[in-house]
């Protein structure tokens, strides 16, 4: 066709967008999938094709003297399709770029501020520049946390008893301080702490707080 | 409940709850339940954060000194959940509010009226969030896509206003309570004001509520 799409099933416009968000939907919630370079930049491939056919509709329609604004013709529809198309897929693009930015603003919050402290599985599901936009964003986290002069990621669940009792699930190391008494949290061991200071290692999966 | 008094220990009753529900553990709970229905940014509280600061600190002194003084450790350990707890309002609080501003930081930013509503470092950190997140979508995905389309609050340089950026649902229904004595609402769709009196619950749209927030209704 003139207009420049195709209506063959396997190029359809915006198939490969759709196929990117599906794919972050798919994940348990919560559950981050591995960053799909490869298909994300074949979506954006798929838009520079869009905007190299839309341009030259444009101009076709330049050089038989045709008004873009007013002419509705064939290549005018043709040039607002690939539009069109090229918006939906930036649409895709960017939900899942930005609910995945959403995820990782979580991980701050509920696993730790620093990159090391997130286990090595959800690490290897970044991208680079994720990685470098969640320790962007724990920075800006800690600047207000320090700003107001009190942290803000511990405490999550509403307290109900100063001190609870928790198992050490991994080697913790020697030197860890809490509350000015330094213990030893040897592998297997099980304290009696203060909650704010146990909730720390907790949400590291270094300790398990024991019930009943 | 109230009915179950005579008229005379209503007044009574009224008088306490209004004296208990002005201490400001009651007010940041408050703040704090309002803050956590609202779908959008309300106002800080800052007045209100700064007592309960003042309030910890000395909480915190005085813990300190019962431990010093070899106090009861029962009596230490009562003062201590008293003071956990108001951390907790308060740390709750700031951070519900962080969550919203990473959640609609866009949103927020270009609203005079919603920025005003935050304090100095709220203002900070979302400008912050901002510049990180541009930056972040830029480089993932803006700068692989041709020039008119690499803006990340507008679809295409064609549109008109900014037609990307994630916005709060103001069109949503909320439970609220009346916080005075008697409170009367104007409803969009219906022609009699909605009536109610203290501790009256209603399920209404917050677009109708939310300048009454705080003053006449609170969220629950």
């Amino acid at each position: 066709m003139s207009a420049g799409f195709c209506f063959s099933k396997e190029n359809m416009h915006g198939r490969l967008a759709c196929r990117l968000v599906k794919e972050f939907n798919s994940g348990e919630k919560g559950q981050l999938n591995h960053f799909n370079e490869e298909l994300l930049n074949e979506v954006a491939k798929e838009c520079s094709e869009n905007f190299l056919v839309l341009q030259s509709l444009i101009r076709k329609m330049q050089e038989e003297g045709l008004d873009f604004q007013t002419t509705r013709n064939a290549d005018h529809y043709g040039a607002l399709i690939n539009h069109l198309s090229l918006i939906r897929n930036k649409r895709c693009l960017m939900a899942y770029v930005y609910n995945r930015a959403e995820m990782i603003q979580n991980l701050a919050w509920t696993v730790g501020l620093r990159l090391f402290e997130l286990p090595e599985e959800i690490q290897e599901k970044l991208s680079h520049p994720e990685k470098e936009y969640f320790k962007k964003h724990s920075l800006a986290l800690e600047s207000y946390m320090s700003k107001v002069d009190l942290d803000l990621n511990v405490d999550m669940v509403p307290p109900k008893d100063p001190y609870i009792k928790v198992r050490v699930l991994d080697d913790v190391g020697e030197g860890i301080v809490v509350s000015d008494k330094a213990a030893n949290f040897a592998r297997h061991s099980m304290h009696f702490l203060k909650r704010t200071d146990a909730e720390l290692y907790i949400s590291r999966g270094l300790m398990e707080e024991l019930t009943g | 409940m109230a009915e179950d008094f005579g008229e005379g220990s209503t007044a009574g009753m009224d008088e306490y709850e209004t004296l208990m529900a002005t201490t400001d553990v009651e007010l940041l709970k408050t703040a704090l339940r309002n803050e956590k229905a609202a779908p959008e940014i309300l106002q800080f509280q800052a007045q209100l954060v700064k007592r309960a600061r003042e309030q910890i600190q000395l909480m915190e002194e005085t813990v300190e000194e019962f431990e010093q003084s070899g106090m009861d450790p029962l009596t230490v350990s009562l003062y201590q959940m008293d003071l956990d707890r108001a951390q907790f309002l308060l740390r709750s609080y700031l951070r519900v509010r962080l969550q919203k501003l990473e959640k609609y930081m866009f949103y927020i930013w270009k609203n005079d009226s919603l920025r005003n509503r935050l304090s100095e470092p709220e203002k900070i950190f979302v400008k912050r969030c901002i510049d990180d997140m541009e930056k972040h979508l830029e480089e993932t995905v803006l700068s692989k896509l041709p020039d008119n389309y690499q803006s990340a609050r507008r679809q295409s340089i064609i549109s008109e206003e900014d037609d990307m950026v994630p916005e709060p649902q103001l069109d949503t229904f909320v439970a609220c309570k009346s916080s005075n004595r008697f409170v009367s609402l104007t409803l969009v769709d219906s022609e009699r004001p909605l009536e109610m009196e203290r501790h009256d619950v209603s399920f209404v749209l917050y677009k109708v509520i939310k300048d009454k927030i705080g003053v006449d209704v609170d969220l629950v």
